[in-house]
């Protein structure tokens, strides 16, 4: 596929990973152990901008916006399928910032919130 | 804009859970350097350092809260562009390890995050995005924009190096 990035995990000088922590991270277990490498393609969800290592043998459908016409990782595809859903992929969430920004206003939590200012109380 | 290389000679990261403040030396985060700046992240590799046997469990993720005032990179870590022609930009990325409070992990589902383990007696991983397919970095609002490298709950963490190429645009 044009879109895919590549992950190499090489442990081929290293004991490598329990077969916990290889399934945790998306990695086939059984090229994770020692003296395996580990190669892998990844997508990158149009939606959540997050980058999902390819399983090649699943036969499930993958997520996939019309929209977008690009992938979505299964979180967003189950985000989506909500009669609720608003269509915002990644690269206009970008742009909204970018163009709030411009006029000054930064979207996030306000700095006033997370860092409250000293009140003293006076009776 | 060039293409910069941001990266941490040896670090020993810690194992922290999602939304902690994240200790100094133990990360690598990378801000935009304005509210309308955006980058890209191109290529992150980490190469293990240690010297028995240590589960890294490395994520590269977006920042639930900013740190306060960052420390500026010191020798051997480092933040340069590839090329030596690269122009100088108004206001740079600002890349650091260090600050006066330390960033905090993503604990959203729907935020991205990637998991980069690796067993860093000997290992290496490595990722390259596809043209077009970067992670992005826009402005400087949380859960969008700010992306630190750590280490995430579990494994016997062990040290490291590691790199980030990424492009300011």
């Amino acid at each position: 596929m044009k879109r895919e990035g590549y992950l190499v995990v090489d442990h081929s000088a290293s004991p490598g990973l329990p077969e916990d922590i290889a399934r945790q991270a998306g990695y086939d277990p059984k090229h994770c152990g020692e003296g395996k490498v580990f190669e892998a393609a990844t997508l990158t969800c149009s939606h959540c901008g997050n980058a999902v290592v390819k399983n090649p043998l699943r036969t499930r459908e993958r997520g996939f916006c019309r929209k977008c016409d690009h992938y979505i990782c299964d979180l967003c595809a189950i985000d989506a399928q909500s009669p609720t859903y608003v269509h915002v992929p990644f690269r206009k969430l970008a742009d909204v910032t970018m163009n709030l920004a411009e006029k000054g206003v930064v979207l996030g939590s306000p700095r006033e919130l997370l860092e409250p200012p000293i009140k003293i109380f006076i009776p | 804009m060039g293409r910069r290389i941001f990266q941490a000679a040896s670090f020993t990261p810690t194992a922290t859970a999602d939304a902690s403040a994240l200790a100094n030396a133990t990360y690598m985060s990378i801000e935009a350097g304005s509210a309308t700046q955006a980058i890209r992240v191109k290529e992150i590799q980490c190469g293990g350092q240690a010297t028995a046997s240590a589960v890294n469990i490395m994520m590269f993720a977006r920042n639930l809260t900013n740190a306060t005032t960052p420390t500026a990179l010191a020798a051997p870590n480092g933040d340069g562009p590839e090329s030596g022609a690269t122009a100088a930009l108004a206001a740079p990325p600002v890349t650091y390890t260090a600050a006066a409070t330390g960033p905090q992990r993503t604990n959203t589902a729907t935020t991205a995050r990637l998991n980069l383990s690796f067993n860093a007696f000997g290992g290496i991983v490595k990722w390259f995005a596809n043209l077009g397919e970067e992670w992005e970095i826009v402005g400087t609002s949380v859960s969008v924009a700010p992306s630190s490298l750590s280490a995430f709950t579990g494994g016997n963490v062990g040290l490291m190096g590691a790199h980030i190429i990424y492009e300011p645009l």
